[in-house]
């Protein structure tokens, strides 16, 4: 198709020309131009060099936030995906109570964070809490999900994984109807078992839905801080810590600006290149395929 | 009449936009005939119920000014909020803030000086609360702040457990542990000896007690060197080897939540924590609630905690104005007396007090007293713009550390001394 005038095509980006860049560029130059001052946001801001990126490297607060915000993806992308894809393979049959539980499944990524939040601080109460309980009457060791600083942040990662799992396992749902029924009578004909028409039909053909949902949710793993604002905050010592809340402590607690925007700048880059690794993996993978 | 356009909505919309960016927010708003101020709140359950009631009757008792009080979130909430509204021009004509906040944000020359409004500013406060003693030299300097909910720290005790084991109130650090340890009972159904919020607040009273405070006289932030290791490490004690206290899970408070819902059912037979919960506990409690002052250990001290209302600059003068009003209305004895006996907050007006001891309040409810004379050994608040950030980024995760990862106290304090010093 050939446009009428030379500006048209330009025109037609502009729109969200201007909203990527009023509400993602603008603020993300601004983070970079910040990361060199000392600023509080009520006075002055004073330029001071790398010294904010000095600062987060030479207290390990940058490998430390990295280390706990890479953990708790890993967990949350890994559990939520297998999950999700078993799921997905053992509901995806016709009848009643196969709707009604992947509906269920589902709903929990549905519901508000800070609601899925305080539900399972209920449940994991150390003392009065429904896992606590249940854990001391099958006379079984429990511990303080939320407040011992070695399990505090896969607490967190496992709420998450409940939380997000449906929506991985409806993305796995529409992949499994896109396969043509033919390939499994193919490969049954061949003599090929269960296992064997999963690993050679199911899983090839699922590949793309599977980049999808790991990119996403890596993305959104990236982004969690209502769990973290809501549950712990951050603590016990700083132990669940992770990325957004970091920043948002700098900001809003230590009045520290300058590092919050230099731990920005490091995740822009750091989400850059794990983007697109992933995406190279992926590429390599369809080409294969 | 044709029904508005989506281009009229636009119109609209876009008009104002510009309305707000061409600051037309420079005339006061008023509502009813009567000017209005917004003000910010930090306070959660009874104690908001107990303002909002107030903020009521002084509508009742005047018809000039209206307050619009809007609830912002705990005090840190709060106080992110404020710091963010006052960077986007758009901060409340009155707010409240904790005592640490209020040197940096005078600092930073955001507070509207209250001297600066007509008539008399003295408004017969009890000076250790106040801005004049509640900071070292805080009477030197211009009047940004006027005191409201302000507390001490207190020792509350379960009446009927210490009268089973025949134990009295701890009034030394010594007696703290054998306490401690006499009240706790191991095994199937925990009850802790003791339990205390892991707090920069109450580890602050530890070592003003061990004889040190947290900033030098001449500005060096020292964290009270050998007595705030000494603080530091009675914790570890009583949490790590004699495990007779729970420190209380969760952050900020949310664990002083934790420990007073242990109080109340009878998990922990003594808590530490604020006068601010006196009537929440006595009404909440299915046993007799009793309050003692914090244990000596060199000397006994204690800091004042709560908040003191500010009046951001920003709002127009006339909302001010509206927002001073109240402020004065609220300083008055029957409000400050009214506020602190329906919540457990020590009364701000010294005319306020002195009508309580004639009226034989304090006879009928000696709980209420705790606090009260523990002003007696007040340490004031240093007058340093770093004070609030060496609380939350040097010290507070620091005291974590050193209980839940059992780090040692020295080096984590050492570690703190270094951050409070950074630029």
């Amino acid at each position: 198709m050939k446009p009428r005038g030379r500006l048209h095509p330009y025109l037609m980006l502009l729109p969200t020309a201007v909203v990527l860049g009023l509400f993602f560029l603008y603020p993300l130059a601004l983070a970079f131009k910040t990361s060199f001052y000392a600023w509080d946001l009520l006075t002055p801001p004073v330029f001071v060099g790398t010294r904010n990126y000095a600062a987060i490297v030479s207290s390990g607060e940058l490998a430390g936030t990295v280390g706990r915000t890479l953990g708790y993806s890993v967990l949350v992308v890994t559990l939520s995906v297998t999950l999700g894809l078993a799921l997905a393979v053992a509901l995806n049959r016709p009848g009643p109570v196969y709707a009604f539980v992947r509906g269920a499944v589902f709903s929990a990524y549905v519901v508000s964070w800070v609601a899925v939040a305080l539900l399972w601080m209920w449940i994991l109460d150390a003392d009065s809490g429904l896992l606590s309980t249940a854990l001391r009457a099958l006379h079984l060791p429990t511990r303080s999900w939320l407040g011992d600083p070695g399990v505090a942040l896969i607490t967190l990662a496992l709420v998450s994984v409940w939380k997000i799992t449906g929506y991985a396992m409806v993305i796995f749902l529409a992949g499994l109807q896109d396969i043509p029924p033919s390939l499994h009578e193919a490969a049954a004909l061949d003599g090929a078992g269960p296992w064997q028409r999963f690993v050679h039909v199911t899983w090839p053909m699922l590949r793309p839905s599977a980049a999808f949902v790991g990119t996403t949710s890596l993305i959104l793993s990236f982004q969690a801080f209502d769990v973290v604002r809501v549950m712990t905050q951050g603590g016990p010592v700083k132990a669940t810590t992770i990325f957004v809340y970091a920043i948002y402590e700098h900001v809003f607690v230590n009045l520290r600006v300058g590092r919050a925007s230099a731990l920005i700048v490091v995740f822009f880059a750091l989400l850059l290149g794990l983007t697109g690794l992933q995406l190279r993996a992926f590429r390599r993978g369809t080409d294969r395929a | 009449m044709k029904p508005p356009t989506r281009r009229d909505a636009l119109r609209a919309l876009a008009g104002s936009i510009a309305a707000a960016a061409s600051g037309a927010s420079c005339a006061p708003r008023v509502s009813d005939g009567r000017v209005e101020a917004s003000l910010w709140f930090a306070y959660g359950g009874k104690n908001r119920e107990v303002l909002l009631a107030l903020v009521a009757q002084f509508h009742a008792a005047q018809d000039r000014y209206r307050i619009h009080a809007t609830y912002q979130g705990d005090y840190f909430e709060a106080l992110a909020k404020l710091r963010t509204a006052l960077a986007a021009r758009a901060a409340p004509a009155l707010t409240h803030v904790i005592g640490e906040v209020i040197p940096y944000l005078a600092e930073a020359g955001v507070l509207t000086p209250l001297d600066a409004f007509a008539g008399d500013t003295d408004f017969g406060l009890v000076p250790e609360l106040a801005q004049a003693r509640g900071f070292a030299g805080g009477d030197q300097r211009p009047l940004v702040a006027l005191p409201w909910n302000r507390s001490t720290p207190i020792a509350y005790y379960n009446k009927r457990i210490f009268r089973e084991l025949g134990l009295t109130p701890p009034t030394t650090w010594d007696e703290l542990r054998a306490v401690a340890e006499k009240a706790t009972v191991r095994g199937a159904t925990t009850r802790w000896g003791f339990e205390c919020p892991i707090d920069w607040w109450f580890w602050i009273a530890l070592v003003g007690q061990a004889g040190g405070s947290i900033i030098e006289a001449d500005g060096t932030p020292s964290l009270g060197g050998e007595a705030g290791v000494r603080a530091l490490e009675l914790w570890q004690q009583l949490v790590n080897r004699d495990r007779t206290m729970k420190p209380p899970p969760g952050r900020d408070y949310n664990a002083w939540q934790v420990a007073n819902t242990d109080f109340l059912a009878g998990r922990a037979a003594m808590i530490w924590t604020s006068t601010a919960f006196l009537r929440y506990l006595e009404q909440n409690a299915t046993f007799e609630v009793g309050a003692a002052p914090l244990p000596r250990g060199v000397r006994a001290s204690v800091p004042i905690g709560g908040t003191l209302f500010v009046m951001p600059k920003g709002p127009p003068r006339a909302e001010q104005e509206a927002a001073f009003a109240f402020l004065r209305w609220m300083m008055e004895p029957a409000q400050a007396n009214a506020w602190a006996t329906r919540t457990g907050y020590i009364p701000v007006s010294r005319a306020g007090i002195a009508e309580l001891e004639r009226s034989g309040f304090y006879r009928e409810h000696p709980s209420d007293r705790v606090a009260l004379d523990q002003l007696a050994f007040a340490e004031p608040w240093p007058w340093a713009p770093q004070l609030f950030r060496i609380e939350r980024e040097a010290v507070q995760p620091r005291l974590e550390e050193a209980i839940l990862l059992g780090r040692d106290a020295r080096e984590v304090l050492d570690e703190a001394r270094r951050i409070a010093r950074e630029p």
